[in-house]
């Protein structure tokens, strides 16, 4: 009996031992994830890991990141607060009114984004350094230009932006000045430019090539002014030309062939972010412009959100035969109680305007309006059925559900769905154009300049050319032809404009704080929270 | 064949042995008195019977027995709120029995971690509650039966949906960023999920409040720990139980809004032709019946219980409700000449819910009165005949409802065996396994005429969800008692494992050409073949391990000691920081038994301290980890990217809890009175939480760390009061309630932080995204609801509002509202000061009535529908109607969230009132029990909140129960229901 007893203490010992062994390994297994242990080790998942540096860029196309603080805070859009909707705790207001403050999330994203995708280029050109791939010199060149762009928006929009290079260092960067991240941004692309491919073809769709990158150097030059006190138009000059003269790319026939649906096969788009609504969903601008009720116009999946609208005055200098002289014709125009006669500038399809119909043809009827009001002061001048005029009563707290022209550049697809597909434009030749005929302009080079103008206006459609070139219709132009394409901020600025009131400001809480050219408000605030993730980050002047 | 003669030897033997019983076990009449042993006076009533068989007599009026039994006889000698004795009747032919009066309050059996103690051993605070004490009437979940009734424990579930369980927190709130419910452990299964467990088969649930009595479950014990016992067979003849009742369900409280001649009354309505209560519409009478059966019994060696609940509910809502069938057997086998125990416990839980949809009593309540229910004209698009207006955020409630079908099915398997050896009678050795099985599936869809739901938009929309849950848990320990001197000891020491993997897949699709299939056939969606089908799955696992171990002193029952800890470790902790010690200390001494007190039982004072973890919420947070991120467009096509999806940390590990204890068991008043009293500090550090890190060097912008330190303190007081004690009537009172202060101390580690003053939560949309409600204050309390207040109404009808640091001003240099958080303030706070329940028990002859009150003081509310709907604004009028409850003003034209939106939730609710009847049933009949009840739950309430459901909330239900977040009542709320219950209760 007591061996027996024994022999049990001996196998509840021997139990206890295997479980002593295999049961205090306290490893992880993880199932549905990757780590780096047991990633890129093959090409494929090399490219796909590439690819995250061009998905970051996929923030460009929805509500509240680094698209809209450019656009809501320059004079081409504004999202009114409209009765009980859209106030958000005044954060759009404020981005169009000018009071930023660091608190307010749509920076906080912006950044994410912008150093979200610094971050990403810095990992993996560290992995590609790291491995000895034939293939890793082209790709780290074409990370480096990416890179660049990133830090050419950051250092757009923030100005005083920290430099992070090496993925491998852990020390939290302090911040550069804007002269420190501007000479960063150029000796890199000085030094890869001539590294990157310079063919158009599907091997280079939605990737950066030596001419994306020379787009990001001709906007540095284009706005050294601004950011270093020094301009340098003749290097402006010279990167548009090159852009231009390569050949590479040529002006579409039709504006809008730029935007549809299928815009892949523009030969006048240089750089784009291919969005797909299976594949590479965030383009939301159908959801962020459309009024609730335009879902039966597009039998879209979803309702919209009846939030982003073009300021009037911006519409108007598309119209206003004075600023922009051409075929006059029937256009809609203020309250658009009826349609009146002002410029067919071929470029109005930038705008959805005028009454609004159900994918029958039948009348769309907004049950939410408000109540009629010929004058449009207290009420909807056209009353339920939805009619989208240019014409914005205030920004707040009343602004009409139906005012102002919705942003239709990109065609919207019938029976679409939240995501768009059609490719956003980063950099298009007509920017080049008119960035070499501005440098042109401001070298004292009009007649060339006037020409080059005269181009763009010729392709809009039902255009008369300009007969002389001043600064003030060279900056409409612009304006006209570049609309919601992430410019406008950046060329209010260069042109001494950021600080003027835009639109007469009747009813809101306060008077516009106009300011003047320099100003701090030129640059966004450095977001709240990166200030207590970093302390050695510093807040932009002026803001505390 | 000598072996065999030998045999029969045996056999033999053993027959003249049993016949010489036979022969012995002449029946005689045996006589007696049952006396009260403190007074000496009779006692009628008691029941004497002979054990293991039906028959039985009761004491008469003087406390007189006579009764025939045989020597071998056990006469088991029982009485309400005596000590139950056991006489074998040998040769004597009277038996005198003095029964001693049973202190519970000092002789009930305590379940604690790894064991069992008498409450007057205990050094930690720890309730436990028995069935008897449970709460009545339908009860369908377990936590419910505790609700009110342990001072510090605090159940709620906001707004009456059978389908979603109650909120559970101990002593406030113990983690801001992990899980703060405490820890289930049911018969040593430890994480076990309650939905294994019928309410019916509880016997018992011990709760494990303060620091030192959780400790000794390491890394889950934060939050506190509920122990379950479910009810077990007894030796004895076997017993059938058998409870049936049949509930109905109305509802209770909504949120007042305009009828349709109020609406139209309104400048800018829009009268649509029709006049109908919306709430109504959505709502009906719920209808339960619950069944139970039970058989129990068991031998000297085998015992063993069956039982089989099922569970038939309908709650108020359309399409909502649940079907819930749970058996359970529990067997305990005793082998190797006694010195063996096996236990088996099963249970398997199956349920199948129907979900119906919150989001139906949302848009009813915004609703236009004015609107008839069905379209009398249908157009084109065609929305099932039901009215649909082209207008933002509102659906048709009626029609969400109904359209929509919202299914599932859980089932839930428990299994558990429990070996044990008793080595001596001092030495004992046990193993324990357990493996929990849950599977969740979920299927809906919506139809292609619903506007609600994506059916419309996606031409019919099917989703379909599976979720798997595995938990085993294997163990071993061993127990030693030794008695040194006056010394009493006991050992525990022992080695826990536990895997856990969780995995499941999701399913959505849309574009079907017929309605027909509904979920049933989701291959049949066209969105397969556009890609704009999604489909995923998870699978996820971690380990916990842990060593453990306690000793126990024991002085008499007037010097008491206990240590304890456990060193654990868990996958996921990061990899340098794999393990934790969570060790305890408590002790206590009973004044009592050191100087003579008059009318003082015991009086225990103890004092204890314990350390405490939480884990990491979810597997793999010390990883950097990379995750599909979209599609990279790469020579003409779409392949997917992999981009991070978190930061590594490896020094991540748990939160650290220290909590000081002190407390007062008494029992006085000769018996009469007997409570608790507690107050406790705790401070939690390292709290795991996600905080930005700045991108660059980090990869992802925010990194799970340990940071932080909050504080909360307490007072607890549980007192219960017998007040008369007569045959024929009894009365019990109790009365617990706890006190609660939070204080945030720090959310920073080094150079990181959370920032000195954070803000929380959104209130939403339409209009009011990015309008934070609550501020998180290093140095502040908990749940600050945060706004700006109203001072008054501007001539358009905005609410003005306090300038309160003046930082803008106008043109004039006047200051004025900055709409800022310079001109916010604190409004409020999310946690209640002071929670309460009063618990009165009659019996008078055969009826017993009781009644239950909790209440919970000093916390305020965001009232949500108030804050969008309670306004004149155009917009607001012709979309939707008018919230009208006492604060409405018309002059208020505009939806801004302010002061007046929250409102003090204070409340005392009637939880429960039961009223039985037990029918005189003769001992020895078929019959054992008859009792009827009717009861009824929640039928008034007393509060000034205007919203929905005054209960606590402890997080955000909009974003993920956000704990940061608490005090918000959503729009989405179930509306609270009414139950009254008839029941019937049988044994045999």
């Amino acid at each position: 009996m007591k061996k027996l007893i024994n022999i049990r203490y001996f196998l509840i010992c021997l139990g206890m031992s295997y479980f002593a062994s295999s049961c205090v390994d306290l490893e992880e297994e993880v199932f549905s994830a990757v780590t780096a242990d047991n990633f890129f080790q093959t090409d494929e998942e090399f490219i796909s890991a590439l690819g995250q540096a061009y998905t970051s860029l996929g923030g460009l196309g929805n509500h509240s990141g680094l698209w809209s603080i450019n656009e809501i805070a320059s004079d081409e859009i504004v999202v009114s607060h409209k009765g009980g909707d859209w106030f958000d705790g005044g954060v759009l207001l404020q981005l169009h009114q000018h009071e930023f403050k660091s608190d307010n999330p749509f920076f906080q994203n912006s950044w994410n984004f912008l150093f979200g995708g610094i971050n990403t280029c810095n990992r993996l050109i560290f992995s590609f350094e790291t491995l000895d791939n034939p293939s890793s010199e082209a790709f780290i060149a074409e990370l480096r230009a990416l890179r660049a762009l990133y830090y050419y928006w950051a250092m757009d929009a923030f100005g005083n932006v920290p430099i992070v290079t090496d993925f491998s260092d852990v020390e939290a960067p302090d911040t550069k000045s804007r002269q420190e991240v501007y000479d960063f941004i150029l000796s890199e692309l000085n030094e890869i430019i001539p590294l990157l491919p310079t063919a158009k073809d599907g091997t280079t769709y939605g990737r950066m090539t030596k001419w994306s990158a020379l787009m990001v150097r001709m906007k540095l030059y284009l706005n050294a002014e601004v950011y270093t006190g020094t301009p340098q138009w003749a290097q402006a000059a010279a990167d548009a030309s090159e852009i231009i003269n390569s050949g590479v790319y040529s002006l579409m026939p039709s504006y809008r062939n730029n935007f549809v649906i299928n815009n892949s096969q523009s030969t006048e788009n240089i750089f784009v972010y291919p969005y797909d609504k299976v594949f590479a969903g965030g383009f939301n601008w159908v959801m962020m412009t459309l009024h609730i009720v335009s879902q039966s116009t597009f039998n879209l999946t979803q309702q919209p959100w009846n939030g982003y609208q073009t300021v009037e005055e911006f519409y108007n200098s598309y119209v206003d035969p004075d600023k922009n002289p051409g075929v006059q014709g029937p256009v809609w125009k203020g309250l658009a109680l009826e349609q009146s006669t002002g410029t067919i500038d071929g470029r109005l399809s930038n705008f959805l305007v005028g009454p609004q119909f159900r994918s029958d043809g039948t009348t769309l009827v907004d049950p939410g309006v408000e109540p009629t009001d010929p004058t449009g002061r207290n009420g909807d001048p056209n009353g339920p059925p939805l009619t989208f005029m240019p014409y914005l009563n205030e920004i707040s707290p009343g602004g009409l559900r139906q005012a102002g022209a919705r942003i239709a550049k990109y065609e919207f697809e019938m029976g679409g769905t939240n995501n768009m597909s059609n490719d956003f434009v980063i950099f298009r030749l007509s920017d080049a154009i008119l960035s070499l005929a501005e440098a042109k302009f401001r070298l004292g080079e009009t007649t060339e300049a006037l020409a080059l103008v005269n181009q763009i206006r010729a392709r809009a459609g039902n255009l008369e050319p300009f007969s002389t070139l001043t600064e003030e219709n060279l900056f409409e132009e612009r304006g006209r032809e570049m609309y919601v394409e992430m410019t406008r901020r950046q060329d209010l600025i260069r042109f001494k404009k950021y600080g003027e009131a835009w639109w007469p400001f009747e009813g809101m809480n306060r008077p516009k704080q106009v300011h003047s050219p320099g100003s701090y408000l030129e640059l966004f605030p450095i977001p709240q929270p990166q200030l207590l993730a970093n302390p050695k980050l510093q807040q932009n002047p002026g803001y505390n | 064949m000598k072996k065999q003669l030998r045999m029969i030897f045996v056999l033999f033997s053993f027959l003249i042995f049993c016949v010489g019983n036979l022969a012995y076990a002449q029946q005689a009449r045996i006589t007696g008195k049952v006396t009260d042993a403190a007074t000496g006076e009779g006692i009628p009533g008691v029941s004497i019977l002979i054990s293991g068989t039906t028959r039985g007599v009761v004491t008469d009026l003087d406390g007189n027995y006579s009764i025939e039994a045989s020597p071998s006889d056990i006469l088991q000698i029982s009485f309400i709120g005596y000590i139950t004795v056991n006489e074998e009747v040998g040769n004597r032919t009277v038996i005198d029995v003095a029964l001693a009066e049973n202190i519970q309050a000092l002789n009930e059996v305590v379940v604690v971690g790894y064991g069992t103690q008498e409450k007057k051993e205990i050094t930690s605070a720890v309730t436990s509650i028995k069935s008897e004490d449970f709460n009545q009437g339908t009860v369908n979940d377990p936590t419910q039966l505790l609700q009110g009734k342990v001072a510090g424990l605090n159940i709620a579930r906001p707004g009456g949906n059978p389908n979603s369980g109650f909120n559970v927190r101990l002593r406030g709130i113990s983690s801001i960023g992990e899980n703060a419910s405490p820890l289930v452990v049911i018969d040593g299964v430890i994480g076990a999920s309650l939905s294994t467990v019928d309410p019916n088969d509880i016997e018992s649930m011990d709760v494990l409040k303060d620091g030192s009595a959780a400790a000794i479950y390491g890394t889950r014990g934060s939050a506190g720990v509920i122990l379950v016992t479910t009810k077990k067979g007894r030796k004895g003849r076997s017993v059938v139980e058998f409870n049936s009742s049949v509930a109905v369900e109305n509802v209770a409280r909504t949120i007042s809004v305009m009828d349709a001649e109020e609406y139209k009354s309104i400048p800018n309505s829009r009268d649509l032709g029709g006049s109908t209560n919306w709430l109504d519409e959505v709502t009906n009478t719920g209808l339960s019946f619950i069944n139970n059966l039970s058989l129990g019994g068991g031998n000297e060696s085998t015992s063993y219980r069956v039982s089989l609940n099922s569970r038939n509910v309908d709650g108020v809502g359309i399409n909502s409700g649940f079907d819930q069938l749970n058996a359970r057997l529990s067997l305990t086998q005793r082998a190797l000449k006694d010195k063996a125990t096996f236990t088996v416990n099963i249970s398997n839980t199956k349920v199948d819910r129907e979900f119906g949809n919150e989001n139906s009593f949302r848009y009813a309540i915004i609703s236009n009165p004015t609107l008839p229910v069905l379209d009398p004209n249908p157009q084109s698009p065609d929305f099932g005949g039901y009215s649909e207006r082209d207008i933002f955020d509102w659906f048709n409630p009626v029609s969400i409802a109904e359209q929509n079908i919202a299914d599932g099915r859980d089932n839930s398997l428990l299994a558990s065996i429990r070996g044990e050896y008793n080595f001596t009678s001092k030495f004992t050795g046990a193993l324990f396994y357990s493996t929990q099985r849950e599977t969740e599936w979920r299927g809906s869809y919506s139809p292609k005429t619903a506007k609600f739901g994506g059916g419309f938009g996606r031409n019919g929309l099917a989703t379909i969800v599976n979720n798997e849950r595995l938990n085993d848990l294997f163990e071993a320990t061993l127990n030693y008692y030794e008695t040194f001197g006056k010394v009493g000891t006991a050992f525990l020491a022992g080695y826990s494992y536990q895997e856990f993997l969780n995995q499941g897949d999701f399913t959505q699709a849309g574009n079907f050409l017929t309605d027909a299939f509904t979920y049933n056939n989701i291959g049949a969606a066209l969105d397969f073949a556009n890609g704009l089908a999604s489909v995923s799955s998870y699978a996820n696992s971690n380990k916990l391990v842990a060593f453990f171990g306690r000793v126990n002193f024991n002085v008499e029952d007037t010097y008491l000691l206990s240590l304890s800890a456990r060193y654990e470790g868990s996958t996921r902790f990061g990899a340098n920081n794999k393990w934790g010690l969570f060790p305890a200390i408590s002790a206590g001494v009973n004044i009592a038994n050191l100087v003579d007190l008059s009318g003082v039982t015991s009086m225990k004072f103890r004092a204890s301290y314990g350390r405490t973890g939480t884990q990491p919420g979810d597997s793999y947070l010390s990883l950097l980890r990379f995750g599909r991120q979209g599609n990279f467009f790469y020579n003409g096509q779409f392949v997917p990217s992999y981009g991070p999806v978190s930061n590594a940390n490896p020094d991540l590990a748990w939160e650290t809890k220290d909590e000081f204890n002190i407390g007062l068991d008494f029992v006085i008043l000769n018996n009469k009175l007997d409570g608790a009293i507690d107050y406790y500090t705790r401070v939690t550090t390292g709290m795991i939480l996600p905080i930005n890190v700045p991108v660059p060097p980090n990869l992802f912008p925010t990194t799970q760390l340990n940071i932080g330190e909050m504080s909360n303190s307490g007072l607890e007081v549980m007192l219960n009061y017998r007040a008369i004690q007569n045959a024929d009537f009894r009365w019990t009172t109790g009365v617990n309630f706890s006190t609660l202060k939070t204080n945030l101390r720090s959310l920073s580690a080094g150079d990181l932080s959370f920032g000195e003053v954070n803000y929380r939560s959104n209130f939403g949309s339409p209009g009011q995204n990015l309008t934070q409600l609550i501020r998180i204050q290093e140095n502040g309390p908990l749940g600050q609801i945060w706004g700006p207040i109203q001072v008054g109404v501007s001539d358009d009808g905005s609410p003005i509002m306090k300038v309160i640091n003046g930082t803008a001003e106008d043109e004039n240099g006047n200051p004025v509202y900055c709409n800022c958080n310079d001109d916010r303030t604190q409004l409020g706070t999310a946690y209640p000061t002071l929670n309460f329940g009063f618990n009165n028990s009659f019996s008078y002859k055969n009826w017993d009535l009781n009644f239950f009150l909790r209440g919970s003081f000093g916390h305020y509310l965001i009232n949500s529908y108030r804050g969008f709907y309670e306004n004149t604004e155009s917009t607001t009028v012709q979309n939707w109607n008018i919230v009208n409850t006492k604060y409405f003003d018309p002059n208020i034209t505009k939806a801004e969230y302010n002061s007046t939106h929250v409102e003090k939730a204070d409340f005392v609710v009637l939880d429960n009132a039961t009223l039985g009847y037990n029918f005189n049933v003769q001992p020895g009949k078929a019959v054992g029990r008859i009792r009827a009840y009717v009861s009824v739950q929640n039928p008034f309430m007393f509060t000034g909140y205007t919203g929905v459901d005054p209960e606590v909330r402890y997080g955000d239900s909009e974003s993920g129960n956000d704990p940061l977040a608490p005090g918000i009542e959503r729009r989405a709320t179930y509306f609270t229901t009414t139950i009254t219950t008839l029941g019937l209760n049988l044994s045999f």
